[in-house]
């Protein structure tokens, strides 16, 4: 097999408290990602997004971040400089958030903000082609007018064309791995398969690696290839996405059992009754 | 004949020019916990607010308890429903103590004994009687969600409107509120109208729902017709299949 695009050993991140001392959020995570998509779960404050900012290098200044080893094809990020790591960033890692209502700036058009990410990707080229790609993007995210979509302004996009418009912005520059930070919870959920069936699409055609992070197990499960679980900093248990109902762990099992089905019973919903050794270090 | 507690019929609302509710009617009948469900824009939420008067703009009729909504004052008809908001973060006064948030709308209406009454709807909602003494920051969200309905039911009405009440909130927490409301709704005789777009929060919690598309009426379901996938419409058919099961 070929070498792992990302790898991440015993990562460790903590912000500083107001007492002086460390609050470790993150807390020993190790994984190693291929040309795959991996999902991340777990619950607010699982640390599930802290990691992928951290192989992404966008975490305030004033939060440690340890690990043995913390590489992206093979390069060293830990050691690597700020110019090296912002090269990276919208080159060859990008990263898709929550809410385009938030993520887009409201004073662009949707085209030029696209364009944008072109030409500051290769200053030489021109205008016209950059018009030209954006307009080739857009319209590979199944938006039926490009050229309509291209001229609006943020404000006037629905949430599934919003999100489409910052995937085409993060993948007009054919990154290697993508980070989608829960890409789909803005979204309702008609409008959520089709957005995920995009990304499916531009994963597998461009051979991207995708860590696809959200608290939603069963989406996860449905998409990804791989899913790892998060809880309190740690990874519980790494599974197989097809085999989600095999989960060992008893807090992968309580996240299954506690979600209402359609046509499940009617009685209480069972509640996950947290043990503190879940979250011991081990 | 049946003792409906809300009756909204004919009811249209306007924005401008848009209209974003158009021509839609339906009747809770009490104890009953009614779904409101569709995407975002189809009008589901401005129907929520509409019935608190928090839209000007609308004609037809709405009632509750038999009290009708136009030209009823503010302070009668909040005694007869309240609300909660999606998101608990938003909703609270983040310099207000707990205590003192659920204790306002009591004070306002000059009701005895509030202490007395705050530290019982505390209890009621499963949280000690310490957590009066805390700001909404110091809060989980989902401990956040208690207190907004804790709020929600200080002047003791019987009509409770729920404007996607856990979707801001992790699965775990989630099936904690749910459950919750399930006991709230049995131990009080509360009436529920919740909105959502996740239908399996609906089909669990809800007797009856009713799905909009654009702003209008799509179709009216029982639970046991949505689950036997007894549906008429095209659209309902879809937005079942996207729901995923």
């Amino acid at each position: 097999m070929t070498e792992p695009l990302v790898e991440v050993k015993n990562l460790r991140i903590a912000f500083p408290t107001e007492a002086g001392g460390w609050n470790e959020t993150v807390r020993g995570v190790s994984f190693s990602l291929g040309r795959e998509k991996l999902g991340i779960v777990g619950e607010s404050g699982s640390g599930k997004s802290l990691s992928g900012r951290a192989i992404l290098g966008v975490l305030p200044d004033h939060v440690r971040i340890e690990a043995e080893t913390l590489a992206f094809d093979g390069i060293d990020l830990l050691t690597a400089s700020s110019r090296q790591r912002r090269h990276l960033r919208g080159g060859r890692m990008g990263m898709v958030l929550q809410d385009p209502k938030f993520s887009l700036n409201p004073v662009m058009t949707a085209g030029e903000q696209i364009v944008e990410a072109i030409r500051i990707g290769d200053r030489r080229i021109g205008r016209t082609a950059a018009r030209k790609t954006a307009l080739e993007i857009l319209e590979s995210l199944h938006i039926r007018s490009p050229e309509l979509v291209f001229n609006r302004y943020p404000h006037e996009l629905s949430g599934g064309m919003g999100q489409r418009v910052m995937i085409g912005i993060m993948v007009v520059r054919e990154p290697d791995l993508l980070i989608a930070d829960e890409p789909t919870s803005a979204l309702d959920v008609t409008v959520q398969m089709q957005v995920l069936s995009i990304l499916d699409e531009l994963v597998e055609r461009r051979r991207m690696g995708l860590i696809f992070i959200s608290h939603d197990l069963q989406l996860v499960s449905r998409f990804c290839d791989r899913v790892i679980v998060m809880y309190a900093g740690q990874i519980v248990e790494t599974l197989d996405a097809k085999r989600l109902n095999e989960a060992q762990h008893p807090y992968t099992r309580g996240l299954l059992a506690c979600l209402p089905e359609i046509d499940g019973p009617l009685t209480p919903l069972p509640v996950l009754d947290r043990q503190a050794a879940w979250s011991q270090t081990s | 004949m049946i003792d409906n507690i809300l009756t909204v019929d004919r009811l249209s609302v306007r924005f401008g020019a848009a209209t974003v509710v158009d021509d839609v009617s339906f009747a809770v009948a009490r104890g009953e916990s009614f779904g409101l469900v569709g995407e975002s824009g189809s009008g589901k939420s401005t129907i929520l607010r509409t019935i608190m008067g928090l839209n000007q703009d609308w004609s037809g009729a709405i009632g509750v308890n038999g009290v009708p909504a136009r030209g009823t004052g503010r302070s009668e008809f909040s005694r007869q429903v309240q609300m909660v908001f999606q998101d608990p973060y938003a909703s609270l006064h983040p310099r207000h103590l707990v205590g003192n948030a659920i204790a306002e709308p009591m004070r306002i209406h000059r009701l005895d004994n509030v202490e007395g009454r705050t530290l019982d709807l505390l209890r009621l909602i499963g949280l000690s009687e310490d957590f009066a003494y805390r700001y909404p920051h110091e809060l989980s969200g989902g401990q956040r969600q208690r207190i907004a309905i804790a709020r929600a039911l200080a002047l003791s009405p019987k009509l409770l409107l729920l404007d996607e009440p856990t979707s801001a909130l992790d699965v775990s927490i989630q099936a904690e509120i749910l459950n919750l409301l399930n006991r709230l709704r049995s131990e009080m005789g509360l009436t529920f109208v919740i909105v959502s777009h996740n239908l399996a929060v609906i089909s669990y919690i809800c007797d009856r729902l009713m799905l909009l598309q654009n702003a209008r009426h799509v179709e009216t379901l029982t639970r046991e017709q949505l689950r036997s996938r007894d549906l008429q419409q095209n659209y309902t058919r879809e937005f079942v299949a996207a729901s995923g099961s």
